[in-house]
């Protein structure tokens, strides 16, 4: 970067890439600094918050239904994160007319996708962890702990930040996001089977869960800290790494657009 | 009209007295009416969808969904709709009338400021109702229940939406700053919606957190509507009225001394 003090730059090659991708890392962290602290406590609310409320709601919970609350949370604490405060940070930036001005910065576009990228996916893993090992303690269920927990937290993290971020971008109406993010909230919260069996659910809304990301992001996380409780993780994997390709060519498609 | 305009002689009119009040109270409900119309049906929708996604909602959660969790789940969103128009929505749209700086100049209107917040009471109860036939009838349709209506449910539903209403009115008066507003209501839907023991027994509540909400308004809120639609559920149900009586007394006061508050 200091490189470049004559002349103009090349504004190719992959170092040139990674610097910008520096770059926009550090912009964003410093652009959201207040609203990455909020974000936390909003994700340790919704989860740990929600497993409590969970119990509340159901009264005296059988074992097995304990277990699938508490390996649930983790899928929970994601949502609030890629798919809420990915599309509000982007929003923040067309309601108060900035956006133009990111698009404009002197850094190749995808650069500013994968720092947007990295700063959710990273920020959202110690609130999930904290929600998650505060539902374990007040259910004090058996976690069976394996380390394919850091590989699903790191794809559904990647998901749902991705498919906010697609979103949002797509999106042109500001608050029409913010409706559809309230909408995704409450299917979250209440009609998503993310901390039940997906059995318990009719037939036909079981299937639409199939499709839709929250089921599977569920299913990933919930192999990792149980035995027996999941079947044909493969397919949860796969689903949930088609979501990421529809939303990077969404996204893709989005940052290339030119006015 | 005409007699009012076919004099310049007369002198003006005479800003007491229980008809100017009326006239003053069906003016604001107008005003209230009119400052809404785009709000207002967009509130009903999400009041009515709340209501019946909660009983829906957490019949998919509940694996053996009885017709008792039914009836707590149902009356519970009978309340929440009750008192979120009032506790949640009042101090937010009083909140942006004072980051609008419109705030001062509702004040200044020439009417009865208790003609005003009577004004707000009354939409509130029309703001409400749907939500609640809308809970009563998710839960009727889906899970069979019946309900047993009593004579109480006039003054249940009567004391649990004045309260909350002027609880709502005294919090978005009292406090100054619009920010510290928004920050109570966010935190009071997390307290009514996940705290309180509205919809679901308050004995699945911790000991504390049970005796805790012995004293806030919401439990006995839930306690004396259910008491009023259904029969040998609810306990303890001369208490409940108390405690919430002691709220309303509390926040009819406050309101009113807020009311009474010039600069």
């Amino acid at each position: 970067m200091t490189v470049a003090m004559q002349g103009s730059a090349v504004r190719s090659g992959w170092s040139y890439w990674f610097d910008s991708y520096l770059a926009m890392v550090r912009f964003e962290l410093i652009n959201l600094r207040i609203f990455l602290a909020s974000a936390m406590l909003v994700q340790v609310l919704t989860g740990a918050g929600m497993a409590y409320m969970y119990g509340f709601y159901m009264g005296d919970i059988p074992a097995t239904a304990q277990l699938f609350i508490v390996t649930g949370i983790p899928a929970l604490a994601l949502v609030p994160i890629g798919l809420v405060m990915v599309p509000g940070s982007i929003m923040i930036h067309k309601i108060r007319d900035t956006y133009d001005f990111v698009w404009s910065l002197p850094v190749p576009r995808m650069t500013s996708a994968a720092a947007t990228f990295t700063v959710f996916t990273g920020l959202a893993l110690p609130g999930t962890i904290i929600s998650l090992l505060l539902a374990d303690l007040y259910y004090g269920v058996d976690l069976a702990w394996s380390w394919s927990l850091i590989p699903a937290l790191l794809l559904t993290s990647l998901m749902s930040t991705s498919v906010g971020f697609g979103m949002a971008h797509a999106i042109p109406e500001p608050r029409f996001t913010n409706l559809l993010t309230n909408i995704v909230i409450f299917m979250a919260i209440l009609f998503a089977p993310i901390v039940v069996p997906i059995a318990q659910f009719p037939d036909w809304w079981a299937s639409v869960h199939r499709v839709l990301p929250f089921y599977h992001m569920a299913q990933v996380i919930r192999d990792s800290l149980s035995n027996g409780l999941v079947e044909s993780v493969g397919t949860s994997w796969a689903v949930l790494g088609a979501w990421i390709v529809g939303a990077w060519l969404l996204a893709g498609w989005v940052v290339g657009r030119r006015k | 009209m005409t007699t009012a305009t076919s004099s310049i002689l007369e002198l003006p009119i005479k800003r007491e007295g229980a008809t100017h009040w009326l006239q003053s109270y069906r003016a604001m409900l107008r005003w209230q009416l009119t400052d809404m119309r785009m709000l207002l049906p967009i509130t009903v929708v999400v009041q009515l969808l709340s209501g019946v996604g909660l009983v829906l909602g957490f019949g998919l959660l509940i694996s053996d969904m009885t017709a008792n969790v039914a009836v707590y789940l149902s009356t519970g969103a009978v309340v929440v709709t009750l008192v979120i128009v009032g506790v949640i929505m009042g101090p937010q749209l009083i909140a942006q009338q004072k980051a609008a700086g419109s705030y001062d100049f509702m004040w200044s209107l020439p009417v009865p400021r208790s003609s005003a917040a009577a004004a707000w009471v009354t939409l509130n109860v029309f703001i409400a109702v749907p939500g609640m036939l809308g809970a009563l009838g998710a839960a009727i349709w889906r899970y069979d229940v019946s309900f047993d209506v009593s004579l109480m449910v006039v003054p249940a539903i009567g004391l649990t939406l004045v309260t909350g209403t002027l609880l709502g009115y005294s919090i978005g008066h009292a406090v100054s700053k619009p920010d510290i507003t928004q920050l109570i209501t966010q935190l009071l839907v997390f307290v009514i919606m996940g705290l309180s023991p509205i919809s679901y027994p308050i004995e699945n509540l911790p000991g504390w957190l049970a005796t805790i909400n012995e004293f806030l308004p919401f439990y006995p809120m839930a306690n004396v509507v259910r008491d009023s639609l259904t029969n040998g559920i609810a306990t303890d149900v001369v208490r409940s009225y108390v405690v919430l009586g002691m709220w309303a007394l509390a926040s009819g006061s406050i309101a009113a001394a807020v009311l009474r508050k010039r600069k």
